[in-house]
Order: structure tokens, then sequence, then C-alpha cells
């Protein structure tokens, strides 16, 4: 008995640690927010397969390389078939070093509207983590009445200028995650915002432990630099 | 016994270690130093700092890839998004020192006789900085900034004369590949020129500092080795706290993406610091607005112990530091309308801003320091 | 009375200052070199640097008795599955017979007997040994052969005669697995 029992409480220890996700849609919130944020590696990880399947299609992500996904709490053996899953132009598979590979549509069929570059998205709008959600769940059954879209493009409610060219991507159940969360839209879009903000700022985790301990120093030795002048002062009296 | 041997074979050949001693130990420092007197070491140690990580980025800057080359570096070099952080963080630092030690120079009217030399050294420091805090931005290359570099490089082509020459001859002609790894060139030879600039403004203040001695008198060790210590720390906390925690303070996120040839933003606003002087010469029309309205900006405050109409003993009054607060809330109110974006109320804003600035150097400052005299 | 008192005073808060400054003068030292450490870091090879000084080679595709040729830290490494015969004639040399003796176990890694990593440079006269492809001429020992001064080498790298008196270099390297091996 005990032969079965220690693989099978591995294997359910296994399926505990990649439970199925905290509910972070009510209210939203995404745990790299505030000043001792961090990411979510689980939530990356799901994040990762959406934008690999649904905007790989047309976005690029240039300044990020396959290896840079080990942080994502791949490990190294899974970093690399993941890059060899990718065909590149040439027919050949991706390898470690190359660059998240370029979209193969090609930019004259965007009419004008080129898909942005994903690497810095985040980074790139004020209060950009919610805006990449706010856009991607922002696209209601119907434009309002008073509104004249422009052909080619959609109604989004979170866009500037409210008329966008992307069709809403995600429809719920785009892909299926590993892990057994249930893939609504709005779980897609949270997981693919918490990945886009994780390409844009991948030093956040490092940058707050750092920084807390760097502070925690610093007021430290104000402290006490504070009371070593005072005492010194003080007896040159 | 030995070291004494040492140390007077040195000091037959240079007398350095005779001169730090002297430096550390005589007493003749004034007793209660304010807090704020001990910025211009603070300020000399940030530009310390900011070459420190400036060299390591130089290492791995490439101007012909710009924005590709910065992203490399906070992605594939070991800690260099910590260097790059330090660098645009001590950015905001060494210019929030700045403004405030040139606040607090107007309000106390540090550039009256004998300080005007002094004052013409820091004022000159503090325009260098401008043009080196300018052409930093520039180097990033983002969404923005490459904006801001490419209508100054091609506008200066469009003028004629000195200025004109000057100009082109700055940026190499018309924006091109290789304008940004000159511009790295002369980011890095300008900020060292400040170093310079600095010991003269130092020697200067060291050489009208009036005289103390006797009892009353301290050393520099260890009082105020202490005291600048504790600004020291005081400082790197702050500047902790905005590096780990806030690093992209008083940028515009605009300027996180890449430059597209194709998409100017509709706004192309200017990190903090520069954004005062951006929104002064905003305001002066024609091609060579620009270099106007930052010549007399800058000019007025070089301009500034002449426009002091108070005599040689005139002290200042409540109404002119009440006019050095307002000053201190113009230029607030400058940057603030300027990084609004584009609207009327912005322009008329600015234009108010500016408008007022003048007033403040070229009439009120002469009639009130005038007229508080007697 | 009262001097006495001021100077017993002073002598303690004397010491409390030298505890206080000793306190304070290694936590400056200590924060300084926090902060000049991520300057030298930085300095440090980039992350394209590593990879190319860690640099992994697929070795599952090498079939028997061929090589294939990489470079790594500007160096051509030859990479050979060795055959049974190559293996069993190799094995048990004696190493003292050999011009500079060294023995199987030497050349080749536990576990991964019949795979070979050397420098595939001539340790006489620096020339790229000849001997990958099995219809390249091999010499006598069915290893390599150096073209420009005749030196012959056997399979497993060590010289056997010719002008040439040491064995081939072997790079620094692991087998991740039974597939890849990592230089560096």
């Amino acid at each position: 008995m005990r032969l079965i029992f220690t693989p099978v409480l591995a294997a359910s220890l296994l399926f505990a640690a990649h439970a199925r996700a905290d509910d972070t849609l009510t209210p939203l919130h995404f745990q790299s927010q505030g000043t001792f944020g961090s990411y979510d590696k689980a939530a990356l990880q799901r994040g990762f397969l959406v934008y690999q399947s649904v905007c790989a299609g047309c976005h690029s992500a240039n300044e990020l390389h396959y290896r840079d996904l080990e942080a994502l709490g791949f490990t190294p053996d899974q970093v690399a078939g993941i890059a060899a899953n990718v065909k590149l132009a040439d027919g050949s598979a991706a390898t470690l070093d190359d660059v998240f590979k370029a979209p193969p549509v090609q930019e004259a069929a965007f009419g004008g509207a080129v898909p942005p570059d994903l690497s810095n998205i985040v980074n790139e709008r004020p209060k950009g983590l919610e805006y990449v959600y706010s856009l991607l769940t922002g696209y209601p059954a119907a434009a309002p009445d008073n509104v004249n879209l422009l052909p080619g493009h959609y109604y989004n409610l979170a866009y500037p200028g409210n008329q966008i060219a992307m069709p809403a991507p995600l429809k719920g159940n785009d892909v299926a995650y590993a892990d057994g969360t249930q893939a609504t839209a709005q779980q897609e879009a949270a997981d693919v915002s918490a990945f886009l903000a994780w390409a844009a700022d991948p030093n956040l985790d490092t940058r707050h432990a750092v920084g807390l301990r760097a502070v925690l120093f610093l007021a430290f030795l104000t402290i006490i630099a504070i009371a070593s002048k005072r005492k010194i002062w003080r007896e040159s009296v | 016994m030995s070291t004494d041997v040492k140390a007077s074979w040195v000091s037959a050949r240079l007398p350095i270690l005779a001169q730090a001693q002297v430096f550390f130990t005589e007493r003749n420092l004034a007793r209660e130093a304010p807090y704020l007197g001990l910025l211009p070491a603070l300020i000399t140690a940030a530009l310390v700092f900011m070459a420190a990580s400036g060299l390591v980025l130089s290492v791995y800057y490439n101007g012909g890839q710009g924005f590709s080359s910065l992203q490399f570096i906070d992605r594939d070099v070991s800690n260099g998004w910590l260097i790059h952080a330090f660098h645009e963080t001590g950015t905001t630092m060494i210019f929030g020192a700045v403004f405030l030690y040139l606040f607090r120079g107007i309000f106390t009217r540090a550039y009256k006789a004998p300080g005007e030399l002094v004052w013409i050294f820091g004022v000159a420091q503090f325009a260098l900085l401008l043009l080196v805090g300018w052409l930093g931005y520039t180097l990033t290359d983002g969404a923005v900034s490459h904006w801001s570099l490419t209508t100054s490089a091609d506008d200066a082509t469009l003028l004629t004369g000195i200025p004109g020459a000057v100009a082109t001859w700055f940026f190499g002609g018309p924006a091109g590949e290789g304008t940004l790894s000159r511009l790295v060139v002369f980011h890095t030879v300008l900020a060292l020129a400040v170093f310079a600039i600095a010991a003269l403004h130092y020697a200067g203040s060291k050489a009208i500092a009036p005289k103390v001695s006797g009892r009353q008198a301290v050393g520099f060790h260890p009082y105020y080795t202490s005291q600048y210590f504790v600004a020291l720390v005081v400082f790197a906390l702050i500047f902790s706290v905005l590096v780990f925690f806030a690093p992209h303070l008083g940028e515009n996120p605009l300027n996180a993406g890449p430059a597209d040839p194709l998409i100017v933003p509709a706004a192309l606003t200017p990190p903090w610091y520069l954004a005062p002087l951006s929104a002064v010469q905003s305001v002066f029309p024609g091609i060579y607005g620009g270099i106007i309205g930052v010549v007399a900006a800058l000019g007025v405050l070089f301009a500034l112990p002449w426009l002091d109409r108070s005599g040689p003993n005139g002290r200042a009054g409540f109404v002119y530091k009440l006019l050095v607060v307002v000053l201190a809330l113009d230029v607030i109110g400058l940057a603030l309308a300027i990084s609004a974006g584009p609207s009327a109320i912005a322009g008329i804003l600015v234009l108010v801003f500016t408008v007022w600035y003048f007033l403040h150097f070229l009439v009120l400052t002469p009639l009130v320091t005038a007229l508080e005299a007697e | 009375m009262a001097g006495t008192s001021v100077h017993a005073v002073g002598q303690e808060a004397e010491s409390r200052r030298d505890f206080l400054k000793i306190l304070t003068i290694s936590g400056g030292v200590i924060g300084l070199g926090a902060i000049a450490w991520p300057f030298i870091d930085a300095l440090g090879p980039d992350a394209d640097g590593n990879a190319a000084a860690h640099m992994i080679v697929n070795v599952a595709a090498i079939a028997e008795n061929t090589a294939i040729k990489v470079t790594w830290a500007g160096l051509p490494i030859y990479i050979r599955k060795l055959t049974a015969k190559q293996i069993a004639d190799n094995e048990f040399v004696v190493p003292e017979s050999l011009p500079d003796p060294a023995s199987y176990t030497d050349r080749v890694k536990p576990g991964y007997e019949s795979f070979v990593v050397v420098v595939g440079l001539n340790t006489g006269v620096p020339c790229e040994l000849e001997g990958n492809d099995p219809s390249d001429t091999r010499g006598p020992f069915d290893g390599w052969v150096c073209p420009c001064d005749g030196s012959v080498y056997d399979p497993l790298g060590r010289v056997r005669s010719g002008p040439a008196r040491k064995n081939l270099g072997i790079p620094r390297f692991t087998f991740l697995n039974d597939a890849q091996i990592q230089f560096g």
C-alpha cells in the first residue's frame, strides 16, 4: 500500500501546487500592484499561454528572448521546449537566445493600423496595467447609437477616441489552462495583462525586495547618523 | 615611526597630505551650519554618482540602436536595470537639489557682492546641467524624446547666421543615424565640464566666506564630517525610496516605448526637470523663439546680482522673500501647465506664468529691493 | 568636585560615542559596498556573453564514428562518438607507453565514455586536424592527423607519434543530460 500511497500523495501535492487561481477579478486586483507588489508566477504562465496563442499572431515583442521565460517559474527544460516549438520564418526551430518570433502577418495587411510592440506597452500608458485589462474587456456588444464607426474599426470603451482597429481578441475559452483555471474572457485578460506587466518590468520582484532592505538599512543608518552627529556637537560645547 | 618616515617621504614631494590634514582639523569653520548649506556637497556627490553610473551605461549603450540598446541594458546586462534606474532617478535627485539650492540662493540673496562671480559659476553649472539633462533625455530614444531631438536637430539646419552655424555644428546636421552616438560624447564631456566649473565655484565661495577663528570656530572633522554624513544618508534614503519604488517618477510614460518615425505623439511633454524651461521657451514665437526663450530665461538669472537694486548693505525685506516664494510657485505652475498637454487653458496659463517670471526678475526685483533697502 | 564629575561624564560619553561612531562608520562602509556592488556586477558579462561562454551543444544526433565541429571561446572543438572497436583498442593502452601519458578515464567523462570532446588544434605546429568525417585521413590509430606536420592522434585525442608531444586539449564542459553538453 505504501508503495502506491507515496507517489499518489506526491502527485496530489503536485496538483495542489498548481491549484486553480484565486479569484483576482472581483474586485480586480493584480499582485504586482502596490508598493510591495510581486508577480504571481502562475498568472504569468497562464498569461504567456494566452499571449502565445492569441496575441503573438499579430503583435511582436521584440525585446523579449525565450530564455527570459525562466523568470516565470518554468524549468530550463520547459523553456527550451517552448522555444523548440516555435517555428521561425526560415523554418528552423527557435533557440533560447532567440528574440520572440515576429508575427507572420505582413504590416501592409493592417491598413496603417500596425499592432504595437507589446514588450513595454504596460509602461507606455499611464496606469498601463489597468488600461490593458480595460481595453481587452472593453468591447461592448454594440456601439452606442450616436457613434459613427469608421470602416474596419470597433467600439472600445478604454481606447482613446473609442474606435480601435483591433477586433475583440478574447472571447473566452480561447486557450485551455493547464492548471484548471476557468478560461473566461476576463480571466484571460487579467492573466495576459499580468504577463505584459512582467514583460515591461521583469525586475519588479528584485527591485521591491532589494528596495525594502535598502530603505530599512538607510532608515536605521539615518537614526544612528543623527544620534552620532548630535553627540559630537553637544560635546563641543 | 615607519609611518612618519613614509609620510614625510610623500610630503616632501607632494604636500597633499599636509593640506588634507589642515583641511580636516584646522579650526576655521563656523559652529552652526544650516543643513541647506550642505546641498552643494550633496550635489557634487550626486554628480560623481551620475558619472559612475553613466560610465557603466556607456560601456553598453550603442548610439546606432538607441532604444534597443537601453532595453538590452535593462534586460540582459547583469544589474543593468539598476544602473539605469540609478542614472534616471539620480537625474531627478540632482535637479531637485539644484533647484532647491538655486531658490535658496535667490531667497537669501547669495548673489550679492562679493558673491557675484560665485553666483555666475553656479548659474553656469545650472545651465550646463539642463543641457546635459536634455541630451540624456534624447539618448533614451523613446517615442517622445526622439521627436524632441529630431525637431531640434532639423530646425538647427534651418537657422542662419551664427546661431545656425553653432546649432548645425552641435547636431552634425539633421537628425540621422549618427546623431545619438555623437550626443553621447557631448553628454559625457559637458557633464565632466560641470566638475570643472564646480571647482571654480567652490574656490570662489571659499575665498569670499567670512573668516572664523577663536573659540567659536570648529574644525571640519568631526563636526562637519558627521553633519555631512547625516545629510548624505538622508539624501540616499530619499534616493532609495525613489529608485526602488518609483523609478519612473516625473517621466512621460509614452517615452517608455520605441519611437515610430510615422507617428508624432499628441503631446511632447518633457521630463519634469526640463518642464519649466520648456514652458518658457514655448511662448516665444518663430524659429528662433526656442533659442531666445532659453537665453532669456537663463539670462535673467545670470543678471540677478545687478537686477537687485538694494545697496551693498541692503537686507532682504519681507516683500522680497514673499516674491521669491511666489516665483517658486510660478515655476512649479509652469511645469504643471506644460505637462498637462496642449489645451487652451494650458496655453493661457503658460503665458501668464512666463510673463510673471520675467516680470519678477526685470521689474519687481529692482523695484522691491530698492524700496526695501531704505 | 564639579571638575571630576565632568571629567567622569566626559569619559563615559567618550566611550558611548566610540560605540556609536564605530556603528555609524561601519554602517556607512557597508552602505558604500552595497552601492558599489551593482556597478561592478554590471560591468561583468551580459546575458548574451554568458550564453556564448556557456554554450549548449546538442550531441544526440552525432552518428557513431563521426565528429562534429563547434566553435567555443574562439577554439574549434571536435565532439566525436566512438565505436565499440575504437573504445576496445584504446581502453587498456598502458599510459606510460605514450609520449604524453594519459589513461582512457582521463580523456572521457564518467558515464559518457563513448563521447570524446577535444580542442581540434594540433599541439605541435598549430593547425586544424583532419579526421572528423569517416572518409577523412585518420592515420594508423583511426583518430586524427595533422596535415601540417604529420602528428598522429588516437580517437581519444592522445598523441601517438609526430612532432607534437602533448595530447589534444580538453575544454571545460559537462553533460547536462544524454543529449546536451554545456561548455564553460
